[in-house]
């Protein structure tokens, strides 16, 4: 069984929001409602600027409180270690948004239900990548199976020292972030 | 307004459930192959985007005959598989519910509706067409065909390019000439004897050590590979030094930012020319064989040192050092960016030479890493028309410009239709620009369009320009048509298509038609199209000996062996100057007495209490085409003017906080709001050009943020090629009550 | 800092605004019943104090608490999203869920609601009908009271418990997420439900003891709320920063302040006034102006009650991890 996971490199993130118009058409995204967003953090003053970029998503984590707090079992856990939602399962009750740290959640105001980051599992079941990742401009986001040691996400964990988001939560995230600032030589 | 968005999401939603199944991976060969699967009909069809003049392949995902998805078709060298936020967003513009859909002619005198605004009557194509040609022979029969004058960007250029020239006019002009690139072509003209750029800037920069850029916001600028091969010279960990005076995008990524004085750029590159001499990092093998003029450079720009660099352009001096420094250190594998969009301060060719004259010290010309050398192209020439006749008149869109290039120059059609000298022109088609928010001094091109006995409009959107228009010619979209074949020339050429996707939506159709049955009403027949575009475009690759149906198929096909991107002992680069080397001494422009040498003269700086107002992208949107499109729209609805923090303490304004702008000549800007930002220095403001859109017809854009063009009242044009420096304007910030 | 968000929904930013007053007011009407079948029991199994059966206290609540209950499923039911899908609650049972639980306990617990409710109807009541079936549950629930009330007692505990510990295990929600709230609510939700038992009250004595039960348990409600406080204050940013819209006069947080000021003068006026009432000399039968008191403090209470749960239900939601890391 794969293990999917994303790797992002915030470093070669450019910022463009290809990612999130890609998600956005082809998750049929209602408009005005997001799976990801780009963050852009400037700190620092004028000549001593420094600036991060951060694509978020859904961390689809290991101890998701989305899915421990899901009274139907709408949202649930993939064996590819995935968290999905089984639309016809969920009543709104909108306790996953309240329980997900990572705010990663919205409602679908035309079906009530809640929604988020899928991983684009329509495409991973054909072979493709994310929709996000396939038109990253910057190649920062990375996607691919932890349990092949050969795939580029595990060299990148490899060799890279990286953090996860908001670990305090303890949520056992999946999503990971290297390069959080550009090398300066 | 009700979007109509229930209705878009519905089907959208209905193709994302049910072709799960007929979803098939992405195989080239397998590409506009039909797949039926719980009674849906996929197809992906390749072709080529128009959100902006990159020209990427995309592949176009279309379900029951609605397009649902794009992609970046991964063959294609200008979006290898991946296409920006505009490129993905043209599902936005194709189901835009404010498109142009029928023929319009205008009905009662010009702005005589209830708001200023023309009143319309719909009209069908051969009602339109048939009207436009009688008016533009009535206008060729008493003033002249050359009264006839055209603006064009993009792809259907072409066809009323054929129209005008058919009639007997040159007076043709692009903005992308006056307004965007036209003083670095030049440049690097007069200094290598060829443009930095042929489909895109030809700039290593997947292999560069250094890159030095000037503004060229990369990351804001969103030209797709281009941003793609600078992330990985970021994530190689390629040193970027970025001049620029807002901490952009690209600064951000840089190892070193220099906040440069705005119009001071050629003080720095001087000097910088001088350390590279005087320090001797310039490559002397390279020096000595391919260039001319070298002692001299070396004499003249003796008197710019660092020192009176810094004071000049407002930087620390070490860091000037420095950083050449670096550049000289790692050459010839650097890269000082030509840049695009140049006309800036009226000052540009001599920038633009003197950015040429360093890449070509240190070598860079040819070399990893710096500019890789054009293809070679060798298709045979392809028409199936007579040839245009002779202009009986000389265009005015030259003006007095000795290195105005073949695109013309906006503002001197401009001129000529306002004065009617040397000739009257009478009438405008306009097809693909958005005129009065393209080119500066707003009000003189109203003045102009007043004075037209015709104004046609060929575009896909009720723009501000458009309802100026007389008469109203919708266009589909770039994913209704055809177009092409394109050549598309990277580090090796290849030929690329556009072909429709979907059928025309409404009654808009495809500017090859619409050039053509104008053509034949103006009885000029031998110059339309034989049978239908596609019928052209196959003879077109049968001449050129390539398989259409399989260029059809996969969206691309490169000139295998075209490229030879590096020197080599056998692969040694042509010069196309007057000495047949790169000139650093420019022999051309001594012939017309300008500086053969660049030098430097200060340009005017705001007075206190004034910010120079620069303009730039933000790289969810083109420009004003974007703005309406749904997916961009609500990622970015209105513009802000950065505003330094100092600056808006001082003034008392707050983060987010309504104001307008009030330039030298009192003009006041539309309400925006300030981004209050250490991103910038004090003297100058910044905003992203494109919003501020006046046409109520464009629903969702209309009055978000402010246009900068209203402010560029005024511009210095560059005396040698005429582009238009628009960064010239001062404004003051007014706190909207 | 500059701070630039591409992509945000506005459901959980600038903050999370998921639950408004309807999940309030639930929260607020399970306390309540919660409250009224522990405090019903106490009045039916008072050692040694037997108290008429036709005492609204030991009648009329048993049978208003399933009403209440189901007002307050209904608020529940009026914020789901999608209503059709409700039954899913009942196919699945999800141990680690609060809100799975909280439908199972419902199923549990409205039957020996029910049955209680019959139990105790006074023979009067009876009297009037005809000899149906609920006249026939009624009899037959009747020797069963005791161990009703006993099962009503328990279960009343838990439903107060409950309804805090649906809030208390949103990690993500830094404000809710203390092991002190269910302690929170589960006075809150006894001493509401005193209250209106000491409204609904005819009988002094039974009038004087509530008034006496509830003053200990607003005295443990303060106490709880600023250990509630304390315990945030003393924990990491995150929590400390949870409680601060409670101590910021700003405009935008006002509301919040005020929630706080509001219940530093309603819960100690209720304890005074009924210290008033306890302390005076009742072998006489009490006076109408101390029924009136009584009834004041108790809605005072109420009113408590309804601030506590509709100003941790908005503040809750204002707090989390921030969009920052
Ligand atoms: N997303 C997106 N991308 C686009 C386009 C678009 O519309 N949208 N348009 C495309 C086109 S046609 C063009 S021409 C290009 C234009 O894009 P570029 O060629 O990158 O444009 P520039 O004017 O070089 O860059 C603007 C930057 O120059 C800085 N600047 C302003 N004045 C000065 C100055 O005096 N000196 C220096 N050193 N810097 C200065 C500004 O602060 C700003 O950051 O973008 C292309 N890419
Ligand atoms: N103030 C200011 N002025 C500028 C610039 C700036 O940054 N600031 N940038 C300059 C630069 S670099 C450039 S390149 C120019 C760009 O200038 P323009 O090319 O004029 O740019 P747009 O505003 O995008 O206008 C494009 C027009 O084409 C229409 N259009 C889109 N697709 C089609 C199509 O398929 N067919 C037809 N017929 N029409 C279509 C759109 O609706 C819109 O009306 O502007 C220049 N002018
Ligand atoms: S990020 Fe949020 S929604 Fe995603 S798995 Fe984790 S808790 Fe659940
Ligand atoms: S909203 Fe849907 S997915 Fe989320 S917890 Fe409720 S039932 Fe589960
Ligand atoms: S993986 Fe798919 S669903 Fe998730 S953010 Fe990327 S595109 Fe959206
Ligand atoms: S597509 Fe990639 S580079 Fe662009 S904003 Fe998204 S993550 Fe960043
Ligand atoms: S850069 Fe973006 S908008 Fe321009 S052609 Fe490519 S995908 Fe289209
Ligand atoms: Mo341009």
């Amino acid at each position: 069984m794969p293990k999917y996971v994303m790797v992002i490199d915030q470093a070669r993130c450019v910022g463009c929001m290809a990612c999130v118009v890609a998600c956005t058409l082809e998750n049929s995204v209602p408009p005005e409602h997001y799976r990801t967003r780009v963050i852009e953090m400037v700190t620092g003053d004028f000549l001593n600027l420094r600036s991060e970029m951060r694509p978020e998503l859904c961390n689809h984590c290991d101890d998701a409180p989305c899915v421990t707090v899901c009274p139907t079992g709408a949202s649930h856990h993939k064996p590819d270690g995935t968290v999905q939602i089984d639309r016809s399962k969920c009543v709104g009750c909108k306790a996953c948004i309240a329980a997900c740290p990572y705010n990663a959640r919205y409602i679908n105001e035309e079906h009530g239900y809640a929604d988020k980051c899928s991983f684009c599992e329509q495409r991973l079941r054909v072979g493709k990548q994310p929709a996000c990742v396939a038109t990253c401009i910057g190649k920062s986001r990375i996607f691919g199976d932890l349990n092949d040691p050969e795939s580029e996400v595990s060299q990148k964990l490899r060799d890279n020292s990286y953090r996860v988001l908001k670990e305090a939560a303890g949520t056992s995230p999946n999503i990971y972030y290297i390069n959080q600032f550009p090398k300066r030589m | 307004m009700i979007f109509s968005r229930r209705k878009f999401l519905k089907y959208a939603a209905v193709s994302a459930g049910s072709t799960l199944l007929a979803e098939t991976p992405f195989l080239p060969a397998r590409a506009r192959e039909k797949v039926k699967a719980d009674g849906s009909d996929v197809r992906y069809v390749p072709t080529t985007c128009e959100m902006c003049f990159w020209k990427c392949g995309v592949i176009a995902k279309v379900v029951d005959g609605k397009v649902v998805k794009l992609e970046g078709n991964p063959r294609h060298p200008q979006s290898r598989g991946r296409l920006c936020a505009r490129g993905q967003g043209g599902i936005g513009l194709l189901y835009d519910k404010d498109r142009l859909k029928v023929p319009m002619i205008r009905t009662g005198p010009r702005g005589s509706g209830p708001r200023g605004e023309n009143r319309y009557k719909q009209a069908s194509w051969d009602e339109a067409l048939g009207y436009v040609a009688k008016k533009l022979k009535e206008i060729a029969a008493k003033h002249g065909p050359e009264a006839v004058g055209l603006f064009a960007h993009g792809s259907s250029g072409t066809y009323f390019n054929n129209v005008v020239r058919a009639m007997g006019s040159a007076n043709v002009a692009y903005p992308s000439f006056s307004q965007c690139l036209g003083a670095r072509d030049v440049a690097w003209e007069l200094t290598f004897g060829i443009k930095p750029n042929s489909t895109c800037e030809r700039v290593d920069l997947a292999n560069s050590r250094v890159i030095i850029l000037f503004g060229t916001h990369l990351g804001e600028n969103m030209h797709n590979s281009q941003t793609q091969e600078f992330a990985e010279a970021v994530g190689r960990g390629a040193k970027i030094i970025v001049v620029d005076p807002r901490y952009s995008t690209a600064a951000s990524k840089a190892s070193m930012w220099l906040p440069i004085k705005p119009g001071t750029d050629l003080a720095l590159l001087l000097a910088w020319i001088n350390i590279i001499i005087s320090e001797g990092w310039y490559d002397k093998e390279y020096v000595k064989q391919y260039t001319t003029g070298f002692e001299r450079l070396r004499k003249e720009v003796e008197q710019y040192t660092p020192a009176w660099a810094a004071q000049e352009t407002d930087l620390p001096m070490d860091k000037i050092v420095e950083a050449v420094r670096e550049i000289g250190r790692y050459a010839p594998n650097v890269l000082l960016h030509p840049g695009r969009h140049f006309s800036w301060h009226g000052n540009d060719t001599q920038r633009g030479r003197a950015m040429a004259i360093i890449n070509a010290l240190l070598g860079t010309w040819g070399r990893p890493g710096g500019l890789w050398l054009p293809p070679k192209v060798n298709l045979p020439t392809f028409s199936e028309n007579p040839e245009h006749p002779e202009a009986k008149q000389d265009p005015v869109v030259f003006g007095d410009y000795p290195f105005a290039g073949g695109e013309g120059l906006t503002q001197e059609l401009r001129k000529a239709t306002l004065t009617g000298k040397p000739y009257p022109i009478k009438a405008w088609i306009v097809t693909g620009t958005n005129l009065i928010k393209t080119m500066p001094q707003q009000e003189l091109t109203r003045k102009a369009i007043d004075s037209l006995d015709l104004l046609v409009a060929i575009d896909v959107m009720p723009t501000d320009t458009v309802m100026h228009a007389d008469v109203i010619l919708p266009e589909c979209t770039y994913l209704e048509r055809h177009d092409g074949l394109f050549t598309i020339t990277t580090r090796e050429a290849g030929i690329a298509i556009r072909q429709p996707a979907v059928k025309p939506l409404y009654q808009s159709r495809p500017g090859w038609w619409i050039g053509s049955e104008l053509c034949k009403k103006l009885g000029l027949a031998q110059y339309a199209v034989k049978d239908t575009w596609e019928g052209r475009m196959r003879r077109q690759a049968r001449t050129w000996g390539l398989d259409y149906d399989r260029l059809a198929r996969v969206g691309y096909i490169p000139l295998t062996g075209s490229g030879r991107p590096y020197i080599t002992k056998t692969n040694q680069p042509v010069f196309h100057t007057q000495s047949k080397k790169i000139e650093l001494v420019s022999s051309d422009l001594d012939d017309e007495d300008f500086d053969v040498i660049p030098h430097y003269k200060p340009i005017e700086q705001p007075k206190k209490g004034e910010y120079r107002l620069l303009y730039g992208r933000s790289p969810v949107h083109t420009f004003t085409r974007t703005v309406n499109d749904l997916w961009l729209w609500e990622l970015k609805k209105e513009n802000e003017v950065w505003l330094n923090k100092h600056e808006a303490r001082r003034l008392g304004i707050k983060d987010g906080e309504k104001v307008r702008l009030k330039n030298q000549d009192q003009v006041i800007s539309d309400p925006i709001r300030a981004r209050v930002t250490e991103r910038i220095r004090r003297d100058c403001v910044f905003m992203v050009h494109g919003f501020g859109q006046h046409s109520p017809a464009m629903t969702r854009a209309y009055n978000r943020g402010a246009d900068d063009q209203q402010l560029i009242t005024r511009c210095k044009i560059d005396p040698i090629c005429g582009v238009t420096g628009m960064r010239v304007n001062f404004v003051k910030i007014l706190r909207e009550a | 800092m500059e701070l630039t968000i591409t992509g945000a929904n506005a459901i959980t930013y600038p903050t999370l605004h998921i639950w408004d007053w309807r999940v309030a007011i639930y929260l607020f009407l399970g306390g309540l019943t919660g409250g009224l079948m522990t405090m019903s029991a106490v009045a039916n199994l008072r050692p040694g104090k037997e108290v008429p059966r036709d005492e609204p206290c030991c009648w009329r609540i048993p049978v208003l608490a399933p009403i209440v209950l189901s007002i307050g499923m209904l608020f529940l039911f009026l914020d789901l999203e999608v209503k059709t899908h409700v039954y899913w609650f009942y196919l699945t049972f999800k141990p680690l869920s609060p809100m799975s639980w909280g439908s199972w306990i419902l199923i549990l617990i409205y039957p020996p609601m029910i049955l209680y409710a019959f139990a105790c109807l006074p023979d009067e009541m009876k009297t009037g009908m005809k000899k149906g079936w609920i006249r026939g549950l009624a009899d037959a629930m009747r020797p069963r009271l005791r161990l009703l009330a006993k099962i009503n007692f328990v279960g009343g505990v838990m439903l107060a418990i409950y309804t805090g510990i649906l809030l208390s295990t949103f990690v993500a929600r830094p404000l809710w997420n203390s092991a002190i709230l269910p302690m929170l609510f589960l006075v809150s939700g006894m001493s509401t439900g005193t209250a209106l038992m000491i409204i609904m009250a005819r009988e002094d004595n039974v009038k004087l003891f509530f008034t006496q039960v509830d003053i200990w348990l607003i005295f443990t409600e303060i106490l709880v709320l600023l250990l509630f406080f304390y315990g945030h204050y003393t924990s990491d940013a995150v929590h400390r920063n949870a409680i601060m819209p409670f101590f910021n006069t700003s405009h935008q947080f006002f509301p919040y302040f005020l929630s706080i000021i509001i219940l530093w003068i309603v819960l100690p006026l209720a304890i005074v006034l009924k210290f008033l009432e306890v302390t005076a000399d009742h072998s006489v039968k009490l006076t109408a102006t101390g029924i009136f008191l009584m009834n004041t403090s108790a809605v005072l209470v109420l009113v408590g009650g309804l601030v506590v749960r509709f100003a941790l239900v908005y503040a809750g939601q204002l707090s989390g991890y921030g969009p920052m890391m």
